[in-house]
């Protein structure tokens, strides 16, 4: 079935999609039909008490069981005796959950990796990246004799990473349970072992945030993004913190467009010495 | 008043700021004091920890929450105003960051207790209402509220939710906390009841008191099943002596008669025989000790929960229940004497509105229990793999957030309910106006209850005599009248009571210590 095509085979004019057919706008040929409804359902539920819903949630891989977990409920009506019987039941149910080590590993990191991504406010692309990672750690063998913390601390930072949207090292490990030790060998692990190839983050990816912190305007964000460009054409981000030349490159811009911050405050929210905003600063400056 | 006069009051009654300032009202309250206090109640989160020999017990204190306007995060980490208009435009969330002070306090075993961490948390994100004190567009003018793209005429009122404009129905109870006697028939019988909705920090329980065939009184409460005898009852409150029982029910001598009736079937006469035979029926074939200390938790736990209060001794409260119980009783008899009718459940000064903030209150509550279990899961996991216990690492932001939103996008209520929120009606701008001002009943409409959809008449003045949708919800769904007044309850109960006290109202509980015997 076809339904990709954007032409019409006979006419060579626009195709639209209605319903269910895919329809030529010119000579009305259908080229496709879809045999799945998926226009909104006609009845009504609203006077009956039985759950309309067929379906559960979409599978995930947030999850030791993609979400495909079965529980036991609870109802009000139940004898005192039914409701202790199901207590033991849904202790038993849960205990069966995870039959190994490894499944009650994997459980454990994802609740783990499930609060560090709310504690950083992170989007589900990064939390489904970062059990993705986990879960191919953990497939090579990875976590032998390092910590689990570390590993989701660094699936966490490198899942950021990968989607482009970069934290810094003290920010991810900040808001975990991890120790710095811990989260560098998990890292350097990952790095090696799963061959995941992430290039330095690029400065600009630093900028909106660190922007927003020090409360500075869209003009001198935007200028700070262009500073941020210069410097990797011109080669001065290379070898240098990619954090801290976006502090310079907003500090530079603020200066331009005099908005008011100090060196101090660009690094602190970078996470940087003063130093290292001077030295990109005088660089962009030459 | 001459007709001029009139229109201009009425005119008063419909400016933009009035449509929907029960609504404000109440979120606003919630917001300023509702959050802090479902906050104190919950006051701390005990953990296991401890539990196991040498190990000091850890909690986490709850400490002062703080909200601000809604901003949103973007994906790149900044962190936004938002204005209503953006958030229905993007379909996100208006929202906005809700801090708390917690403090994870080890030790009080053996070693002194100190406190291992305490920092200012974001703990969840609140939906806010449009143009309520929080909200990021109050105090604008037209001009500036049209630059941010909002309709300077529009009410306000509802909440945005994943782009989604959605009103919280006001819903219509029965008064909570007040005696209501009725005719009820058992067996084929009438008999007479005298009801309470008993009400306290979200926990509902109900006092049935009913005058069975044989004229005994009988009292049923949460946790235990069936029914215990009024004398029982009573005796194990602390209201010991026939005397004091008969006339703390009533001084009429057909009262008295029929109250004596019912001592003479007593089987117990002490306080302590009392609570032996309640331990009987709460926990039957268990250890003795264990029946006296379960009819005690009972007692204080199930038993007429409104008459706690912060401040007034147990002892106190329970002669108070006792008292109570004998009122409950006189409205029984005095139904059975046909000295009084049946109350009315539709007089409207039987009912209370359930407004926005009173509805957020209760989700505050549970969304705060769940993310106080979930930090002492945390707090376990992290002490058994012998972590730091920090607040940033316990705390999970999603689990409140979650809470909040999913029953307002859907409008599944906590305790069951559903179609407490639902869409703003956007087919015209007097739908808007009406449906701010719609209020439910939550008695089913696949009921006849012919006389819950009749208009009453002490809706005068309150509810609208017209407006009403026709078919099964007729009667059941009503509207405001224009010049409607909802008054609030009170800020500060303890004030009140002692302005009462002060103007010469005596044996109000915690002000003044009851004196039960000398009168």
């Amino acid at each position: 079935m076809s339904t990709t095509r954007h032409t019409c085979p006979e006419c060579d004019s626009l195709v639209r999609k209605q319903n269910r057919e895919s329809v030529c706008t010119q000579c009305g040929l259908i080229i496709a039909e879809d045999n799945l409804d998926r226009g909104p359902e006609w009845r009504s539920f609203d006077d009956d008490a039985s759950d309309p819903k067929r379906t559960g949630a979409p599978l995930t891989p947030t999850r030791h069981d993609r979400g495909l977990s079965t529980r036991i409920g609870r109802s009000r009506s139940t004898s005192p005796r039914r409701r202790r019987r199901m207590a033991r039941l849904r202790q038993q149910h849960r205990r069966s959950q995870t039959r190994t080590k490894r499944e009650r590993n994997q459980r454990n990191a994802f609740i783990d990796i499930r609060q560090h991504i709310s504690a950083l406010s992170l989007p589900k692309v990064v939390h489904e990246t970062a059990c993705k990672l986990f879960r191919q750690a953990q497939n090579a063998e990875l976590l032998q004799g390092r910590s689990i913390e570390g590993f989701t601390a660094a699936c966490v930072y490198a899942a950021c990473r990968m989607v482009s949207i970069s934290r810094t090292k003290t920010e991810v490990v900040g808001h975990t349970k991890a120790t710095d030790n811990e989260f560098d060998a998990a890292f350097k692990a990952l790095n090696r072992e799963l061959d995941i190839a992430l290039g330095p983050p690029a400065p600009a990816e630093f900028i909106p945030r660190y922007a927003s912190q020090l409360g500075l305007s869209a003009a001198t964000e935007s200028r700070a993004h262009e500073f941020a460009i210069d410097c990797r054409e011109r080669g001065i981000s290379n070898g240098k913190n990619p954090s801290g030349v976006a502090a310079a490159c907003l500090y530079t811009a603020a200066l331009e467009l005099s908005d008011e911050i100090t060196q101090k405050d660009a690094a602190s929210v970078a996470d940087v010495s003063p130093v290292t905003v001077r030295n990109t600063y005088s660089a962009l400056q030459s | 008043m001459n007709r001029s006069d009139r229109r201009v009051i009425s005119r008063e009654y419909f400016s933009d700021d009035r449509l929907a300032e029960h609504h404000f009202r109440s979120f606003n309250n919630f917001l300023m004091r509702g959050m802090q206090e479902v906050v104190d109640e919950k006051a701390t989160i005990d953990t296991d920890i401890g539990d196991k020999e040498g190990q000091e017990p850890v909690y986490v204190e709850l400490g002062d929450i703080r909200i601000l306007t809604p901003r949103v995060r973007e994906a790149d980490g900044s962190e936004e105003l938002l204005y209503p208009q953006e958030a229905r435009l993007r379909n996100i969330t208006y929202a906005a960051p809700v801090f708390m002070e917690m403090s994870i306090i080890r030790g009080g075993e053996e070693e002194p207790e100190t406190v291992v961490d305490s920092t200012e948390t974001k703990v969840g994100r609140m939906p806010i209402m449009v143009g309520s004190e929080k909200c990021n567009i109050t105090g604008f003018n037209d001009q500036e509220l049209i630059e941010i793209g909002e309709d300077p005429v529009d009410p306000g009122g509802y909440f945005i939710v994943n782009g989604s404009e959605r009103v919280l129905m006001t819903s219509e109870d029965l008064a909570p906390n007040k005696i209501l006697a009725e005719y009820d028939t058992k067996y084929g019988d009438e008999i007479q009841v005298a009801k309470t909705f008993s009400q306290r920090r979200g926990y509902r329980a109900l006092v049935l008191c009913e005058r069975n065939r044989s004229g005994l009184l009988e009292v049923s409460f949460p946790s235990v099943s069936g029914s215990v005898d009024f004398i029982t009852l009573v005796r194990a409150l602390g209201l010991e002596s026939d005397e004091e029982i008969v006339h703390r029910v009533s001084d009429d001598p057909e009262i008295v008669k029929f109250m004596l009736e019912n001592l003479e079937e007593a089987d117990v006469q002490t306080q302590e025989e009392a609570i032996e035979k309640l331990g009987k029926r709460v926990a039957s074939g268990q250890g003795k000790n264990y029946q006296l200390k379960r009819a005690n938790y009972v007692i204080d736990r199930y038993l007429l929960p409104h008459l706690h209060e912060d401040g007034v001794e147990e002892e106190d409260v329970r002669i108070n229940k006792a008292f109570y119980l004998c009122r409950m009783a006189e409205a029984c008899f005095e139904l059975a004497l046909k000295r009084r009718e049946s109350d009315d459940k539709d007089h409207y000064a039987n009912k209370r509105l359930k407004v926005s903030g009173d509805l957020m209150k209760d989700l505050f509550r549970t969304a705060l229990n769940k993310l106080a279990r979930d930090v002492k899961y945390q707090l376990e996991r992290a002490n058994m793999r012998n972590r730091n216990l920090t607040v940033n690492t316990v705390v999970r932001s999603d689990v409140l957030t979650e809470r909040l939103e999913h029953p307002i996008a859907t409008g599944n209520w906590v305790g069951g309910r559903s179609g407490v929120s639902q869409l703003v009606d956007r087919t015209d701008y007097m739908g808007v106006l009406s449906h701010l001002r719609r209020l439910r009943s939550p008695l089913s409409r696949s009921q006849p209850h012919f006389e819950a959809r009749d208009l009453h008449a002490t809706q005068w003045g309150r509810i609208c005599p017209s407006e009403t949708p026709e078919g099964p919800n007729c009667g059941l769904v009503k509207n405001f009248a224009q010049a409607m007044e909802l008054s609030q309850n009170i800020e500060d109960e303890q004030s009140l009571k002692r302005e009462l006290a002060s103007m010469g109202v005596e044996g109000i509980p915690g002000v003044n210590r009851t004196t039960p015997a000398d009168d």
